[in-house]
């Protein structure tokens, strides 16, 4: 069979048309990959030309010869999240979207608030975890992060919270007994220990006595208490009030071992009131009060 | 380069749980369009533990819009001095890498931004930390010198984590993540 010269021509050109699409750059590569693991990318096509991979951390960029594997080493993966791998030819350019995975959950942020809490406030101890993958990316998959908590001479608490998008938190009341409350969050080998210090709540059943020695007078507090028994610590300042025929006059006193002491001379009928923070406690009439 | 800037310059708009603020309330359409901010429209309906302040998610929406706009600048131009204002920690460090990787290879990335869709999911009783989700309609086109080399139009999905500053709310984190993460 013959084969006229026009349709071999034309046969000729069809082949070199096609001949030249095969020689731009194709690029294989799978839709997914996990953060640090190397990957092999498909670039197929003719000849020489340039690959980059840009990721959300870095560039590469490297010539290639088209027909063989890329191979991509994991250091170049290990932030996960949207690449663009582009292969140039001389005829044009190829790009494909991977996206990297995090990795397997290897670490943990641990907040924990706030740094000094009262006694027995609600809700006012709140803990938040982020967990990431040992190259610090979120890690969305639920996983389990363990919190222990334990106060001297308590019996220490667990509970497990699954994250959400790489979240844990709770909130907790504080414990009735002052002190320091460890809290320590937990991931498979990773464990992240914080500490806030309970402390006194305001005064409870606030209460002086009154010795007079002439015109001197001489104050001394009881222990000072919060209402679960908790002594207030020494420095917080109690204030004394003296009303009499001089006028008014305040001494704020710290408290030392549990109590605060005061001195003042008085003209006359006088009474006298004692103050911690919000807490009011009783009044003393001296010489038969104003 | 006028083109993207045209591209960038939209307004920012708020809705918080029902309560929208919007660029008609006077003062604030000038102020945004003046800054040529990416649009950002934030919802709020399932944040938790906590809830977010109008004031606050109008700090946040306006923040997170001009941290895009300088991730943008930065990378078009290549210059990392344009990223301390809104990012910090991780995001800022990966930028920066970012940026630097892509002097070295003599790349640049430019970005259409068609606008954010945020979601606010999660907010830490102590007010520290805040978790969003992004939605954000991206034009990509890079370049190697004067050559284009890769364009692209996509639906990308972020993660964000923000926290405050003493005048401002900063981006820790800035994930790019899969179409089904949310």
């Amino acid at each position: 069979m013959r084969i006229p010269t026009p349709t071999v021509l034309m046969l000729l050109v069809s082949g070199f048309t096609i001949l030249s699409v095969a020689q731009n750059p194709a690029l294989q590569l799978p839709p997914t990959a996990v953060a640090g693991k190397p990957l092999a990318i498909s670039a197929s096509g003719q000849g020489k030309g340039m690959f980059y991979l840009i990721g959300p951390a870095g560039v590469l960029k490297q010539a290639v010869d088209f027909g063989q594997d890329i191979s991509i080493s994991g250091e170049d993966l290990t932030i996960s999240g949207m690449y663009q791998a582009v292969a140039c030819g001389p005829d044009g350019c190829t790009n494909k979207t991977i996206q990297v995975q995090p990795s397997d959950p290897a670490r943990l942020n641990f907040l924990l608030h706030p740094s000094r809490v009262p006694v027995s406030a609600h809700n006012a101890v709140n803990a938040t975890v982020l967990v990431f993958d040992r190259y610090r990316n979120t890690v969305l998959a639920p996983t389990k992060v363990t919190f222990r908590i334990s106060l001297a001479k308590q019996a220490v608490s667990e509970r497990s919270i699954l994250t959400t998008r790489g979240v844990a938190w709770f909130g907790m009341d504080s414990r009735p007994t002052q002190g320091a409350l460890e809290v320590t969050a937990t991931l498979g080998e990773a464990s992240e220990p914080r500490v806030i210090q309970q402390v006194a709540s305001e005064a409870c059943h606030l209460r002086m006595t009154a010795t007079s020695n002439g015109r001197t007078v001489n104050l001394q507090t009881d222990p000072i208490r919060d209402c679960a028994g908790n002594p207030l610590p020494d420095g917080t300042i109690v204030s004394f009030t003296k009303l009499d025929s001089a006028g008014k006059s305040t001494v704020d006193t710290p408290i030392k071992k549990e109590k605060a002491t005061a001195q003042f001379t008085v003209s006359g009928r006088a009474r006298i009131s004692v103050a911690c923070g919000v807490v009011v406690g009783n009044e003393v009439a001296l010489g038969g009060g104003l | 380069m006028r083109k993207a800037a045209q591209r960038l310059c939209v307004l920012a708009s708020i809705g918080l749980a029902g309560v929208v603020v919007n660029s008609s309330q006077p003062g604030l359409n000038h102020a945004l369009a003046a800054a040529e901010l990416p649009r950002v429209t934030l919802s709020a309906d399932s944040l938790a533990p906590r809830p977010i302040e109008q004031r606050t998610g109008e700090a946040v929406t306006h923040d997170y819009a001009q941290a895009w706009q300088d991730l943008a600048v930065a990378l078009n131009s290549n210059r990392t001095d344009s990223l301390g204002d809104y990012f910090a920690g991780e995001a800022k460090l990966r930028l920066t890498r970012r940026i630097e990787g892509q002097k070295s290879a003599h790349i640049r990335t430019q970005y259409g931004d068609g606008g954010h869709r945020v979601k606010a999911v999660f907010y830490s009783l102590d007010g520290g930390e805040m978790q969003l989700q992004d939605q954000v309609q991206l034009e990509i086109q890079i370049f190697d010198g004067d050559k284009l080399i890769s364009s692209s139009k996509a639906t990308q999905k972020y993660l964000v984590l923000m926290t405050p500053g003493s005048d401002r709310w900063y981006v820790r984190f800035l994930e790019s993540v899969g179409n089904d993460a949310f």
